[in-house]
């Protein structure tokens, strides 16, 4: 390791190379409770510099743990014990942006809202909106495959990845695809890599597709006495033919926690409400829409529809939303927030079956996500300094999973595998499949290197 | 909430999602792990739970490197009082004697001389001395308003400006003011802020005597510092209410201008300007509308805002005595700032603090970028008539 770290200090310079007891434990967590020591942290500012870290890794068998702004939830960026923290986060260039085209070349580091924001000063608009969009980097979104609230209408981050360059576990450099929408030469290998979660390649550029930036946008917040009603409520939207730009479903104890830290003024006696947002080009098409949401929620049990007027209010309604997931801490030292979806029909019976968990488990469970897309975050609440609730929480867990595979779901739908569903993915995927993934990562990573011990069981 | 409650195990609220990172400016300055807000509450739980049992000088510079400028508490969705947390780490690796040497310097200055520049405590008022005539507040045995000229507007000349311009306004508006002249010592910030609160405790208990003795029912500072030290820290150090009200000179103007009692100039010209809100005024201090409202009863003046304003806003780098412990980050911080203030088209910006005016006129100097920086009271006394008129 010593002969690595000086080889690294050499070609990188001292200043990116990081190995004091510190800047290791800088760089031993993620967005989750996991936590391990890598041996030493780099930050490379180029491909060029990356292929040479992944080179020299190689050649010690040292594992490379590729990591944007860590806060992914789980587990994948969290480092092998030991090994090499490989830190993207000075690689943010915006390398060219295409505007006849509509597309942009970046540096895998930027952060996903400082490239959001530079194309939407041009009219232009990249809608992968993951909740952490202000401290995730568009690498990180990639490998992960991040989702958000605006997939439900826009799609994921990899339907705007048109080609990407990729370090490959010899330091080999790959280029895929390319500014051609339609290309079906040879294999997809940019889909490969969304969502490896940096077991296959260190992706260290991207190409991505940008679209014109919706002119007009209308928001309303439904309130549901009855969390079924809210549930069914969802496909009766999308049955109406309506694709709303997001369809965010928050339950009463998310309302609670909410309205406990941000004092927002929202209802705690209802049992979940909507949040619903149409958009496009054409203002009365958008205004049409969102008044046929209001009634679609009120026929079906909302108690109370609110349409924001104003970019204000529009932002107030967002504010509860965006600021569920952290508002939890307050109640418990530590939350375990799963990922699940299930079919759209599904939901309710899902909702219905973890509510029951909880109440069997004793430990509360918070119910938020987008629903509009069958994608649903419950949240455990607990403390992990108690070995008897986290023994109680590990059984949950599995038991969510059970719901969603029972339910034709899975297990993620935006998160990932990363190691905290690693142990779940055969029965997710079966032997077939994982065995076809594991042959895949065998051929682009012989030595088993990049990321170790993740995704794969 | 005031700042000095704090759960001694708050460190396990941070849930390490991060998004302090996107504000916190000595982590955007080099997007290394290490520098953020994420990264000093972990290493704290580190040292708490044993993963780092023995911490070292690099341990230290991990909190005296902070600008404690409070972005981090600000955004963090889990409530934890960060700046708060670091400060307590500071003062923790002060007891284990791993304050770093220019800080201890400092603090040593502070308490042999009373001041953080360590010349005789009798030069607290050169400032005065060519101004057109003597500051009546000099030698007062009595007054309402004590105004604390604080360290920097006192002794450095590059900010006399400061103190010459408010205590003219002061004149001007009639105020039965006292200056405190030797009597005044350092309020004892940098001291705390360093982790020496004990240390500070002696300069405290003699500022407040010092006020009471002239019966005053008001102190101003121009110093943000100052003002947040006096006002938030004073009457917990010393266990008492203090018996006096204590503000900024921005409410204090803000306050005699609406009531008529600063006569304007008829011809004030048209400027464009942006405000830079200091961190212990605004976000830790709470004081974001006085100067707003200064600006706008000024004729001529037009205020934009930064993007990052209120309480929102970014260090100008001068925070948390960085500019002591490692002056070359503190000026790349500045020189961001400037950069994001000329970005607004603004020529000036305006600043309500003479340590935020200092860093940001330097930067704008040494990064040539073509805007003026000016105190808020430089701006007021630059509309009032003149004496004569």
């Amino acid at each position: 390791m010593e002969e690595l770290i000086v080889k690294l200090k050499e070609i990188l310079g001292p200043d990116k190379v990081l190995t004091s007891l510190e800047d290791r434990i800088a760089y031993s967590y993620d967005g989750t409770f996991a936590q391990n020591l890598p041996d030493v942290a780099v930050l490379p500012e180029s491909t060029d510099e990356v292929a040479v870290v992944v080179q020299i890794a190689a050649e010690h068998r040292v594992p490379v743990v590729p990591r944007g702004m860590a806060s992914g939830l789980a587990g994948a960026s969290i480092p092998f014990s030991g090994g090499i923290a490989l830190s993207l986060t000075r690689m943010n260039r915006i390398l060219e942006l295409d505007e006849g085209n509509r597309t942009v070349r970046v540096e895998a580091g930027i952060v996903t809202a400082d490239l959001q924001a530079y194309v939407e000063e041009r009219g232009l608009f990249y809608p992968p909106d993951p909740s952490s969009n202000r401290q995730s980097t568009i690498g990180g979104n990639i490998a992960c495959n991040a989702g958000g609230p605006r997939c439900l209408k826009y799609g994921v981050t990899g339907d705007y990845v048109l080609g990407l360059t990729v370090v490959l576990a010899d330091g080999r450099v790959l280029e895929t695809g390319g500014k051609a929408i339609k290309n079906v030469v040879g294999y997809d290998l940019t889909s490969l890599f969304v969502g490896s979660e940096g077991t296959l390649g260190v992706i260290t550029e991207a190409l991505l597709k940008l679209i014109a930036k919706p002119q007009f946008v209308r928001t309303a917040r439904a309130e549901f006495p009855s969390l079924d009603d809210a549930s069914r409520t969802v496909n009766a939207i999308l049955s109406a033919g309506i694709v709303p730009a997001t369809l965010e479903l928050m339950d009463e104890t998310a309302i609670e926690c909410i309205e406990e830290a941000m004092h927002l003024g929202l209802p705690l006696d209802v049992e979940a409400m909507l949040i619903i947002e149409t958009d496009g080009s054409d203002e009365e098409a958008v205004v049409r829409e969102i008044e046929a949401v209001a009634r679609i929620c009120r026929e079906n049990g909302a108690r109370a529809v609110e349409v924001a007027q104003s970019e204000e209010e529009r932002a107030e309604l967002w504010r509860a939303r965006r600021s569920v997931s952290p508002s939890l801490a307050r109640r418990a030292p530590n939350k375990l927030g799963e990922d699940i979806t299930v079919p759209l029909s599904a939901i309710p019976e899902a909702v219905r079956r973890i509510k029951e968990i909880s109440a069997r488990y004793g430990l509360p469970i918070v119910i938020f996500g987008h629903a509009g897309d069958g994608n649903l975050h419950p949240n455990i609440l607990f403390d992990k300094r108690d070995p008897e609730q986290w023994a109680r929480v590990e059984s949950m867990v599995g038991e969510i999973f059970d719901v969603a595979l029972e339910l034709e779901g899975t297990l993620s739908g935006e998160h990932g595998v990363g190691t905290l569903k690693r142990p779940y993915m055969e029965e997710a995927l079966g032997p077939v499949s994982l065995d076809v993934q594991r042959r895949i990562k065998q051929a682009l990573d012989p030595l088993n290197i990049l990321n170790p011990g993740k995704v794969l069981p | 909430m005031t700042n000095n409650d704090i759960r001694k195990d708050e460190y396990l609220h941070c849930i390490r999602c991060g998004l302090c990172l996107s504000t916190c400016p000595t982590y955007q300055l080099t997007l290394k792990e290490t520098d953020s807000p994420r990264a000093r509450v972990a290493l704290l739980r580190a040292m708490r739970e044993g993963l780092l049992e023995r911490p070292t000088d690099y341990t230290a510079a991990q909190y005296f490197r902070c600008l404690l400028c409070g972005a981090c508490t600000f955004i963090c969705p889990s409530g934890v009082t960060v700046d708060r947390l670091l400060e307590l780490t500071r003062r923790e690796m002060a007891e284990l004697g791993l304050m770093p040497h220019p800080l201890v310097a400092l603090n040593e200055r502070v308490v042999e001389h009373h001041n953080i520049s360590g010349e005789p405590n009798e030069n607290r008022l050169m400032w005065a001395e060519n101004l057109p005539e003597p500051p009546s507040g000099i030698g007062r045995e009595r007054a309402e308003v004590v105004y604390f000229v604080g360290c920097v507007s006192a002794l450095f000349p590059r900010s006399y400006r400061v103190a010459q311009s408010f205590v003219e306004v002061l004149e001007r508006g009639g105020v039965d003011y006292a200056l405190l002249g030797e009597q005044e010592w350092c309020c004892g910030y940098p001291m705390a802020i360093n982790g020496g609160l004990d240390q500070a405790r002696e300069t405290i208990r003699h500022n407040v005597e010092a006020v009471r003795a002239r019966g005053a029912r008001l102190v101003v500072t121009t110093c943000p510092s100052c003002f947040y030290f006096w006002k938030h820290t004073y009457p917990v150090a010393l266990g008492e209410e203090l018996g006096f009200e204590v503000v900024h000179s921005t409410e204090f103007l803000a306050d005699l201008l609406e009531a008529g009692r600063l006569p304007l100039r008829p011809d004030l010209p048209e400027q464009v300007v942006t405000y830079h809100d200091p961190c212990d005024l605004g976000r830790k201090g709470g004081v974001f509308d006085a100067p707003r409202r200064i600006l706008a009863a000024i004729p001529g003046v037009t205020l934009v805002e930064m993007e990052e304003n209120q309480e929102g806003s970014h260090c100008c780098g001068g925070g948390g005595n960085l500019e002591s412990f490692d002056p070359e980050m503190s000026r790349a911080i500045a020189a961001r700032r400037v950069r994001q203030a000329a970005g607004t088209g603004a020529r000036v910006v305006v600043s309500a603090c003479q340590q935020c005016e200092r860093t940001l006129f330097n930067a704008a100097r040494t990064e040539r970028i073509r805007v003026r920086v000016k105190d808020i009271t430089e701006i007021v006394l630059d509309a009032l008539e003149s004496r004569d008129q």
